[in-house]
């Protein structure tokens, strides 16, 4: 019995530790973009080029190179790896079908090209500063 | 001797791919991006030679192809783009560069875009991305349904298209939809003109004409499983000579229809495909008689993949092929249902050495040959001595992309 509490609890903290750390990155957009949340698949769709838009209106994702937070973005949200995501989206690049998002070193410079530009969506880790953007809720 | 240089082309790929990255610049104030790929391959069979290359004995490495393209992204709505593509698969290609595709896009709204130009053909999963060795699982695809010396036939058409994905009510999913129509000119060095040129000596100047069809894809309510469905018709007409005197084709029917689904599951995906191919033509050899020949091939296959780590994929598909054949000589001779069979059993294992180099190595057990009269794989030039009844072959494949 004393086994099996340990395993539960084991488990609860495992399962507190992913909560957590799935949380530490957060989805920004231009402030022209009108929705307040989005939901997973929603944001699955525009991140992986098979949408464009969100609530009708027209949004454009961005790329972080590499790092924690792109990587906790890509297992959270899309549900893969750099390489099989990059490799989606090259698939679309190399059939007509749509333009390899714009991809940037930092968090940093993600804030400062979403806050710049209409229909600009990244994500970033949740402590960078983030003025002039707004943080959009994923449901 | 082989086994050398295809050590030393994979360790040629890893290092040149530590210095890909696809390019940026600017065009006034447009941004402008530079892609490409390429792949480089290698055969061994143990008997027939396939592929137009000599693959008995010690194998052949004349398997390779390459691409590059430009896009811009003109406003959120309007991008350019263009591919030029070349290749050398045994006596087909012959590096000729041509012009892949080349399109303009007006996406108007998510549900409704339009796209001009020479404009690849979507046609079941895999037909307008089945170049791209990166992202299948694969060496070769299936060539029941996506035979690689055909590829020229089906890769695009000069016309237009109108595309668009729209949510269903009701959590019922999304529809994703082409529709397209305009003319298929194929390349003289594919697959088909090499058939007639090796089986029966008919030199082939012009082989095309009209095409339109459409794909209708379902993403389902049930999460990662996608449904759908293609048809293509086309009016075909070839020219060239034969024996000194014209040679004509012309389509009176000529159709493909395609039933295609796909699952995938954390590092699970599983896919299966339908695609049957009919064509009803007439054929003028220099004699007045038409010679009527009817070709209904159906092929399949059943097929998945397992991702094992970041590094290593493994997959499987059982493919089958059938080609029903029949016609007449001047309304004299009937051919009797020659039906041909050729199944494989394919087993395949992908290396991601890094985000931009892949190698694939992959066994092919195929039973069966296919007749003279349509490609499959097999060709009568590269086999003089007549097909033996299965073939092993062994693949290697190392892909670049940037």
């Amino acid at each position: 019995m004393k086994k099996l509490l340990s395993l539960f609890l084991l488990v609860a903290s495992a399962s507190i530790f992913i909560v957590q750390a799935k949380a530490q990155v957060i989805v920004i957009a231009n402030p022209s973009v009108k929705a307040s949340d989005v939901s997973k698949n929603d944001l699955k769709d525009v991140f992986t080029g098979a949408s464009t838009s969100l609530g009708g209106a027209n949004v454009v994702p961005i790329l972080l190179k590499a790092g924690t937070a792109h990587e906790e973005f890509l297992q959270a949200y899309i549900g893969k790896n750099d390489t099989s995501y990059r490799a989606g989206w090259r698939s679309l690049v190399f059939s007509g079908q749509g333009t390899m998002p714009k991809s940037l070193d930092t968090d940093s410079a993600v804030v400062e090209f979403v806050a710049h530009n209409a229909g600009a969506i990244g994500y970033i880790g949740k402590a960078t500063p983030h003025e002039g953007v707004k943080v959009l809720g994923v449901k | 001797m082989y086994s050398k240089r295809i050590a030393s082309g994979i360790i040629a790929a890893f290092i040149i791919s530590a210095g890909l990255h696809a390019q940026e610049f600017k065009i006034g104030k447009y941004e402008v991006q530079a892609h490409g790929f390429g792949t480089q391959g290698y055969i061994k069979t143990n008997d027939n030679n396939w592929l137009t290359m000599q693959t008995s004995g010690s194998g052949s490495g004349v398997f390779t192809d390459a691409g590059f393209n430009l896009s811009s992204q003109f406003t959120n709505k309007f991008r350019v783009a263009a591919q030029v593509y070349s290749r050398k698969l045994g006596a087909l290609g012959d590096w000729h560069p041509q012009l892949d595709w080349g399109i303009a896009d007006y996406k108007v709204k998510p549900w409704l875009g339009f796209r001009g130009g020479k404009v690849k053909t979507v046609l079941g999963l895999y037909n307008d991305v089945q170049d791209l060795d990166f992202a299948n699982t694969y060496a070769l695809l299936p060539q029941s349904v996506y035979p690689i010396d055909m590829r020229d036939a089906m890769i695009a058409h000069e016309g237009g298209d109108i595309y668009g994905r729209a949510k269903l009510p009701r959590n019922l999913g999304a529809i994703a939809y082409d529709a397209y129509g305009g003319r298929r000119s194929d390349s003289m060095s594919s697959g088909y003109p090499y058939e007639l040129k090796s089986s029966i000596a008919a030199y082939l100047t012009h082989y095309g004409g009209p095409v339109y069809g459409g794909d209708l894809r379902w993403n389902t309510p049930v999460k990662n499983l996608k449904l759908g469905m293609s048809r293509q018709n086309e009016q075909i007409t070839a020219a060239g000579t034969y024996q000194g005197a014209p040679y004509a084709e012309s389509s009176r029917h000529d159709w493909t229809n395609q039933y295609y689904g796909q699952y995938t599951a954390n590092r699970w995906h599983a896919e299966s495909e339908y695609k049957r191919y009919y064509r009803d033509q007439i054929v003028m050899s220099g004699t007045p008689a038409a010679f009527d020949v009817d070709q209904d091939i159906r092929g399949w296959y059943v097929g998945g993949g397992f991702t094992v780590n970041k590094w290593l994929e493994g997959g499987s598909y059982f493919s089958h092929y059938r080609d029903f054949f029949g016609g007449t000589l001047a309304g004299i001779i009937t051919y009797a249902d020659a039906a041909t069979k050729d199944l494989a059993k394919v087993v395949t294992a992908k290396f991601t050495l890094n985000r931009f180099t892949t190698v694939k190595v992959e066994g092919h057990f195929m039973d069966g040959a296919p007749n003279e009269f349509y490609p499959a794989g097999f060709y009568a030039a590269e086999n003089p001595q007549g097909l033996a009844p299965t073939t092993n072959a062994f693949v290697v494949r190392t892909g670049l992309s940037f």
